[in-house]
């Protein structure tokens, strides 16, 4: 396992030697030969926000990985388990969220074709889904209390509540940048309209597909 | 270069001329260099608070009558002492072992060294700024509270801390990725920025695990939940049979977080040492590629060992060996790094700065600490043969000393590029030698102690009476090293203000870009024009002309012209 790393590293620096070394001064902008190959094109300041999200990604997968590792562990060892029965407005929750993402691949699609308005519509469809994907799970949270299932009560509870509580507020943060996308006059802004779209997608399908993940391991851990 | 090409990554507009007040010139300007610099004010707060605790420690322990302020002003109770170790451990580790290369030295020079004109995310590295700052206050201010609201306090620092780093990891990446100059290829990157490019990637894998562990934590202390339920066991309110395996996660989540953390704080030092041989040796540093590839290998094989901490608690009987082999493989780019090192120095026109001793001193409390932590290493001697006094001389020797040697060595090195001024030599010097001569007194006894505690004598030789002097001899020990530190102190303020001012661009003869610009630096960096880089970092020892270096900006035709010159 820890071969694969080291053996892309020698293969980026044999790469760069290939192309960058000698005296030849570079054409502006490319900072290292192996760039070009890996990441679509643009200038840096563009490329940096498509890298940052990327990046930021991992960091915040590696997050919930060890959530879910301490879950899988405590699910087999611990004394205090309870499952808990997902309440069924999770679903319901589910399907708003992967709407939102199917909303908003068609609001890019119409900023591709410049129809600003029919962006404008199908954006703030998607922010708006997505604010009712947290309604539903504060339902969710409120169907559990009336059961008498509170955050302590065990440690299956304890989970479900720390999984869609972190995973809200990454939400949260998903739905701050689309109504930056929505608000923000982009005249003076250093980043286009359809770069932010696109960089706030990807965290956006993220989030989708981390929901999707955290319901499976709820679901097939009780 | 085209003037389109200019741009102002922190918004067009100089700070300078939107924040004319003192506190939103440092506290609220955006740009790398400032940042840095209060990093810098930061670490040096926290590393005397935080000596100045170890030295309440140890009062406390060779004299435990003696009442002291902050130990026995509150209340006297194991718990003060207790919280005096983790105030001192977490005051060490977070701010200055991991601000001080990275954050401090990095925020500042990895934009210079690559020719960026910023950080990537200008507003983001300004907020890990303040959430450091606050984590800082945070973790103070929890010393002086009852110790159960204190503890919360501290882990949320801790959190908040975890966040910092994460923010500003990601800065390092992107910027390291995405924002070289023209030319600045990946083989012509400095040591330095390697290094800070592969702990930034380091950092943002670790940090997000204790950010996970502290959310658990929060949730214990906070809303009542027994992800860790030791507390509860504690208090009698839960069996101890359910206590099985519960402690066990807090240790994974913790260790594969705090083994990483060693080296996101000595990834650093390794660069700075490297580059800093490298231009005191005027010599390119000896197997470049080698090097490089092995601070990757540290990065890598520091991600995998966390297991090592646990061949205590008990674990999958395959894993002892699975870890122990890995730590063990740590030896192999630490071996190829001292390679390197010694490879740079043979046959180099050695030049002894303070800056250079620090870098030396950095490879002999490396290399001797690193040699302690092969015993550590072997599953089945660390459980047999060592106690804590072992661990704590290692654990210091290598990682907080080691680092503590290459911050210096930075310091002095970049002063000049900093302030403009340059810090006094002979006292840099002197506080290198008492420096150098204390930490090996008070460190290496420990391991020796740490030896005694197991060892059988025959039944009528007195340990106690052999240890004794031992001990006192440490604490003598202490006392000097941390009286030479005022030296130290009085060096750095005397220099900010009135040391001897730097009129040259390039004092210490070295190639990197930061040294192609007016000392102390300008406001927007390269001023109008960017940087081209044309060569490697390391081109020491041309013997072409009278000066032995060839700066990465150097264009190829302006060589022969300098040779021309010279030969006038």
């Amino acid at each position: 396992m820890p071969a694969a790393p080291v053996l892309d590293d020698i293969k980026i620096i044999i790469e760069d030697i290939g192309k960058g070394g000698g005296n030849k001064p570079p054409a502006g902008g490319d900072g290292g030969g192996d760039d070009n190959k890996r990441r679509p094109p643009g200038p840096p300041s563009a490329r940096r926000y498509r890298t940052g999200i990327a990046l930021g990604m991992v960091s915040i997968l590696m997050f919930f990985m060890a959530l879910a590792s301490a879950y899988l562990v405590q699910r087999t060892t611990s004394s205090r388990w309870a499952p808990v029965h997902l309440p069924a407005i999770l679903w319901v929750n589910t399907i708003i969220l992967l709407a939102s993402s199917a909303t908003m691949e068609r609001a890019r699609k119409r900023l591709a074709q410049a129809d600003i308005s029919g962006f404008r519509s199908l954006w703030l469809i998607t922010t708006v889904l997505g604010l009712t994907f947290l309604a539903g799970q504060l339902v969710a949270w409120r169907q559990l209390v009336v059961q008498g299932i509170y955050v302590a009560t065990n440690q299956g509870s304890s989970f479900f509540y720390i999984f869609t509580a972190v995973h809200g507020v990454h939400l949260l943060g998903g739905i701050c940048a689309l109504l930056y996308v929505y608000r923000r006059n982009f005249e003076s802004a250093k980043i286009s309209v359809s770069l932010a779209a696109e960089v706030s997608s990807y965290y956006w399908h993220f989030m989708d597909g981390l929901w999707l993940f955290l319901l499976a391991l709820l679901y097939l851990g009780k | 270069m085209t003037p389109s090409m200019v741009t102002y990554d922190s918004g067009g507009t100089p700070p300078e001329a939107s924040a004319t007040s003192f506190l939103g010139r440092t506290f609220c300007n955006a740009d790398h260099k400032v940042i840095g610099l209060n990093y810098l004010w930061l670490v040096l707060f926290s590393v005397f608070l935080g000596m100045g605790l170890s030295l309440l420690m140890r009062i406390q322990l060779v004299w435990p009558s003696v009442r002291l302020p902050l130990v026995s002003g509150l209340a006297y109770t194991p718990e003060r002492y207790a919280a005096l170790t983790l105030l001192h451990g977490s005051l060490m580790i977070f701010m200055v072992l991991t601000a001080a290369p990275q954050a401090g030295f990095g925020n500042y020079f990895l934009p210079l060294q690559i020719g960026a004109r910023d950080m990537a995310f200008p507003k983001l590295n300004l907020l890990s700024l303040w959430a450091t700052a606050a984590s800082l206050l945070g973790m103070t201010i929890s010393f002086f509270v009852p110790a159960e609201s204190g503890l919360t306090l501290w882990v949320a620092s801790v959190a908040l801390f975890c966040l910092a780093s994460l923010w500003s990891a990601l800065n390092f990446c992107v910027t390291a990725i995405d924002l070289r100059t023209a030319g600045m290829t990946l083989p012509r990157m400095p040591l330095t920025v390697w290094a800070w490019f592969v702990t930034a990637i380091l950092g943002s894998l670790i940090f997000s695990i204790l950010l996970a562990a502290c959310v658990f934590l929060l949730s214990d202390r906070v809303v009542g939940t027994h992800f860790f339920t030791v507390p509860q066991v504690l208090a009698g309110l839960m069996p101890a049979a359910s206590l099985q395996g519960i402690p066990v996660l807090w240790q994974r989540l913790f260790w594969f977080f705090a083994q990483a953390e060693v080296y996101v704080a000595v990834l650093p030092c390794l660069g700075i040492t490297s580059h800093l041989l490298a231009t005191f040796a005027r010599k390119p540093a000896w197997a470049l590629r080698a090097a490089v590839l092995a601070l990757c290998g540290v990065g890598l094989f520091g991600f995998c060992i966390w297991g090592y901490h646990m061949f205590a608690t008990g674990m999958n009987p395959y894993a002892p060996l699975v870890f122990a082999m890995l730590a063990e493989s740590l030896g192999l780019p630490a071996v190829i790094l001292l390679a390197s090192w010694l490879g740079t120095l043979w046959n180099g026109k050695i030049q002894l700065t303070t800056a250079m001793l620090f870098a030396l001193g950095f490879i002999s409390l490396f290399v001797s600490g690193g040699l302690s932590g092969l015993f550590l290493a072997r599953h089945d001697l660390a459980r047999a043969a060592v106690n804590d006094e072992f661990v704590t001389g290692h654990f210091h020797l290598v990682m907080g000393v080691a680092a503590t040697f290459a911050i210096l060595g930075a310091l002095f090195f970049w002063f000049p590029k900093m302030f403009g001024r340059r810090l006094s030599e002979p006292l840099g010097k002197l506080h290198f030698w008492l420096t150098f001569a204390g930490v090996y007194c008070i460190f290496m006894p420990m391991h020796w102690l740490g030896l005694a505690a197991h060892s059988r004598p025959p039944a009528a030789y007195p340990v106690a009476a052999a240890v004794e002097p031992v001990r006192d001899f440490i604490t003598g020990a202490i006392v000097v090293t941390i009286a030479a530190q005022v030296i130290f102190l009085f060096n750095f303020v005397r220099s900010v203000w009135w040391g001897a001012k730097v009129n040259e661009k390039n004092p210490w003869r070295a190639t990197t870009l930061e040294w192609s610009i007016a000392s102390p630096t300008l406001f927007d960096n390269f001023g109008p024009a960017e940087p081209v880089v044309y060569r490697g970092a390391y081109e020491f020892g041309t013997t072409a002309f009278a000066e032995d270096f060839l700066p990465q900006h150097l264009t190829p035709e302006e060589v022969p012209a300098r040779i021309a010159e010279q030969g006038r």
